[in-house]
């Protein structure tokens, strides 16, 4: 399917990635720190969630909204399954006796629980992937929300509003470290497979795809059921990582900010998927403490309350300012080199197909 | 008088480039062809002067002024309109509201109404539907009324990117017609994009002939009908 | 008849203010293809505007306390203001950049604004006391409701019927109109894209306001998140609507309003809760039949 050369050259992408992420959890270790590990086990998570996203997004072109609702759904599930049956007899009488009754370990979680929310995906992408474009953005909005909807209310299954708790805080930085050089893996895998190039070809020029065989809606739906499985596997993850899961964790706010990560890194390229994530994170980071002051000289110098999420707010317009396509420009970390120096990069990773069409049918 | 004057004018689409280094001009009154195979650049050189695309380098002189790079409502106040390809008519609006658009940079109020008026006479299709919305027009009346709605703007340049495209001949002669009609009552100076050579050779004027995003032959367009230097540049490689 | 009656004008009233919201983002959108996702705490920075800042539960007006005749016109210009100034400082700089950086970019901008409002006053929704006096019941045919949500359906038809007349009469109307359908032809016919695209961003602005004061008479209450839910239905029903279509938003808008007034009234108590789920698996129906919208412009397609 690949040429030997393609795959050479494409696959310092991932590994470069995955040792940036390796050198990221060794400092974490190394500063000795709880609460940074514990940051930057967060931070590998997101890693996870936000590669999931760019497995559909990047790829079909398609600007999902939904996508934090299959996290709710594996985070639920892994719930199901590995909370101490004591407790879910309380929070959770509605469940199934298999359920009730049984409590799973992680192991088992971890592989159930995504392809719980990859059946789902798969289910309800058959409806959904047929849609493009704007309508489709808006279907995988009102797909979110009425997760959020069914999770909030469903109290005998899901404890409604308030969180359920008890799940065992097993995630920690090197269990979640495994997780996010699997999707990058899985992205990568993806990414230079057949079904990957199929739909970016149909991403690109949808009427010659076609033309060429190209089965949109079969491989738009590959590419979501493949991104719930790994944003499933990111629910686990954070719900074993917190310890309590409540609906609106999965909602809007992790939405907006996962998807701020992408395009901010790059909404098209794998590369921009992790660096979004470990450049954001660590602007936060800095700002937190800059919050909570830190110490110089004998001073302690401290930005007012409040003025980090702002200040965060401004650093993303900003960049998005300055770099539309995102950090990464679309395009994607090799051995090769920096991409970012790269003269004449156009805004675009490709030209448009059809110039004319381009210019003026810019509103269609 | 030279109205129009490109210089080196290169355009790119990222790593595309799809006009090199072409350099044409027109005198006032002139009626010139751009014709050319698939993909040449001719809707991209219309594109630069209208302002829709930036040229990466080069200038364009409109009566003397640079306008390369301005952006386009700014050229089209200084006496420049164009129909593109596709023609593009504002489907929601009536057709009056059609014509009344350009009509904005004109500060001759009286004379709007009377070119208005004259424009009714000479499409009285247009007339009779003109508060219908335009989009249920046929494509040769939806050509028409876009050749109408760039001349209410009081253009001394116009420029027409494939009239022809998706029109049956006899309606092509129409729009012709009219086009030239006009041109000769208002003194117009016309660049128009036709893929097909036919065409100019018919009505006369020159002729330029671009490839793969460089011009590689001018003239005459009677005088290049006649000899075989038109096939060579068309269908040769490298000779030119 | 007169349960009938209160349903209707259930439903008419919310769809009212989802009509307006959704005229909001379907006015910005048809110019500049941007959803605007500040548009919600536009609203919200309209309501705080006329407060003084302090974290009490208890409102303390400032701006509020002007006579209505100044209010109404005040609070529209702040919310144009606040509009124009994200336009000019923010959307401007973006203008050839792709769908998803512009949206990213309008999300951050929300959360700046929503942050700034959480800053100055605290997340604890105030509660106020705006025209008291409209929340008295009315008697109309039969159907007792409040006076407020009669004036919200009169207001909401009098600016919508203003703006189509806007429009359709005006110059600036004209060209706004153009320039939703094909920005690029517009300007190729001499429209200025800044002025048009600052009108669409002023007006839409001064929605934000109106349904700001709107959502304060009803609640009584200051919520940050209080343009929030307004805002989802709002993008939804743009886009149910047929993007670029302002009638278009309009019904939709109202129509969301009344399937989830009827929803209400129809499900079984035990799906009640589940009511919102129902709407959106209404939503995601109609984008299934209509993807294009459901009075998606005429404007010629381009056959490849």
């Amino acid at each position: 399917m690949i040429s030997r050369s393609a795959l050479f050259r494409t696959l310092s992408t991932p590994v470069i990635l995955v040792l940036l992420l390796v050198v990221i959890a060794a400092l974490a270790k190394l500063t000795g720190s709880g609460p940074f590990e514990r940051t930057v086990t967060e931070t590998f998570i997101r890693v996870v969630l936000v590669v999931g996203l760019y497995i559909f997004i990047g790829n079909s072109g398609v600007m999902s909204f939904g996508h934090v609702g299959f996290m709710c759904l594996s985070a639920y599930a892994t719930a199901w399954l590995t909370i101490p049956p004591m407790m879910k007899k309380f929070s959770m009488k509605g469940l199934p006796d298999f359920l009730l009754l049984h409590q799973a370990p992680l192991i088992v979680s971890l592989v159930v629980s995504p392809l719980f929310a990859a059946l789902f995906a798969y289910l309800v992408g058959r409806i959904l992937m047929r849609l493009s474009g704007i309508a489709a953005s808006i279907a995988t909005f009102a797909l979110l929300a009425i997760i959020n909807v069914i999770y909030s209310n469903w109290d005998s299954v899901t404890g409604g509003t308030s969180s359920v708790v008890g799940i065992p805080m097993l995630t920690g930085i090197w269990l979640s470290l495994g997780g996010a050089v699997i999707a990058v893996m899985i992205a990568y895998a993806y990414g230079v497979s057949r079904f990957g190039l199929a739909l970016r070809a149909a991403r690109e020029e949808a009427t010659a795809a076609s033309a060429s065989g190209v089965d949109i809606v079969k491989q738009r739906l590959i590419a979501f059921v493949v991104s719930a499985f790994v944003i499933g596997v990111a629910g686990v993850l954070y719900a074993h990582f917190l310890g309590v899961v409540n609906p609106d964790a999965f909602y809007l706010g992790l939405t907006f900010i996962s998807l701020a990560m992408l395009v901010v890194g790059g909404m098209n390229s794998l590369s921009g998927a992790v660096l979004g994530v470990v450049v954001i994170s660590g602007i936060i980071e800095i700002l937190r403490s800059l919050e909570k002051g830190i110490a110089i000289g004998g001073a302690t110098v401290a930005i007012p309350n409040g003025l980090q999420e702002i200040a965060i707010g401004v650093i993303m317009i900003l960049i998005l300012i300055f770099r539309p396509s995102g950090l990464t420009r679309n395009q994607e970390l090799t051995s090769r080199g920096w991409p970012f120096r790269r003269e004449g990069a156009s805004k675009r990773a490709l030209p448009p197909a059809m110039p004319e069409q381009e210019a003026y049918g810019k509103n269609h | 008088m030279t109205l129009l004057a490109l210089d080196n004018i290169t355009v790119k689409y990222g790593q595309l480039t799809a006009l090199r280094q072409a350099s044409l001009s027109l005198e006032a009154g002139e009626t010139v062809f751009i014709t050319g195979p698939n993909g040449a650049g001719k809707s991209t050189l219309l594109k630069a002067i209208a302002g829709v695309v930036a040229p990466a380098a080069g200038t364009i002189r409109l009566a003397g002024e640079n306008i390369a790079r301005r952006r386009p409502e700014d050229i089209a106040r200084l006496g420049f309109s164009m129909v593109p390809e596709g023609r593009h008519v504002f489907g929601n609006l009536s057709i009056e509201e059609n014509l009344r658009l350009g009509t904005g940079i004109r500060s001759d109020k009286a004379q709007v109404r009377t070119d208005l008026a004259a424009m009714y006479e000479i499409f009285p299709a247009l007339f009779e539907r003109r508060h219908s919305p335009a989009g249920l027009l046929s494509g040769g009346q939806q050509q028409m009324l876009v050749v109408a709605r760039a001349l209410m703007a009081g253009p001394k340049l116009i420029a027409i990117d494939e009239p022809s495209l998706g029109l049956a001949p006899k309606i092509i002669d129409q729009v012709y017609e009219t086009l030239l009609r006009l041109r000769d009552q208002r003194g117009l100076t016309l660049l128009i994009v036709e893929q097909s050579s036919a065409r100019a050779m018919l009505t006369g004027g020159r002729m330029i002939l671009l490839r793969s995003g460089e011009i590689i032959l001018q003239g005459d367009a009677r005088e290049l009908a006649k000899g075989d230097a038109l096939q060579k540049a068309y269908f040769g490689y490298g000779e030119h | 008849m007169t349960a009938l009656l209160q349903i209707i004008f259930d439903a008419l009233s919310l769809g009212s203010i989802y009509a307006l919201a959704a005229l909001g983002i379907a006015l910005i959108f048809g110019v500049m293809r941007l959803i605007n996702f500040a548009h919600g705490d536009y609203i919200a920075f309209c309501v705080f505007a006329m407060l003084a800042p302090s974290t009490d539960a208890m409102a303390v007006m400032l701006l509020g306390n002007l006579p209505t005749v100044l209010l109404v016109p005040v609070i529209l210009a702040i919310g144009a203001g606040l509009s124009v100034l994200s336009e000019l400082l923010i959307y401007r700089r973006l203008r050839d950049a792709n769908p998803a950086t512009m949206m990213v970019a309008s999300f951050a901008l929300g959360f700046v604004i929503n942050h700034f409002i959480l800053m100055l006053y605290s997340s604890r929704p105030k509660s106020i006391s705006l025209w008291p006096d409209l929340s008295l019941p009315v008697e109309i045919l039969g159907a007792r409701l409040p006076l407020l949500q009669l004036l919200a359906i009169i207001v909401t038809v009098a600016i919508v019927v203003a703006l189509a007349l806007f429009l359709k009469r005006t110059r600036f109307g004209l060209e706004m109109r153009a320039a939703a359908e094909n920005f690029t032809m517009a300007r190729m016919l001499g429209v200025r894209a800044n002025r048009v695209i600052l009108l669409a961003f002023a007006i839409s602005g001064m929605l934000a306001g109106a349904i700001g004061l709107l959502l304060v008479a009803q609640t009584g209450t200051a919520d940050i998140g209080m343009g929030g839910s307004v805002m989802l239905v709002a993008f939804i029903a743009t886009v149910i609507g047929g993007l670029g279509s302002l009638p278009g938003a309009v019904i939709a808008g109202i129509l969301i309003g009344a399937i989830s007034v009827l929803m209400q009234v129809i499900l079984p108590l035990d799906a009640r809760p589940f009511r919102d789920a129902f709407v959106y698996g209404a939503v995601i129906a109609c984008l299934i039949w209509r993807p294009q919208g459901l009075f998606a412009p005429k404007s010629a397609k381009q056959r490849v």
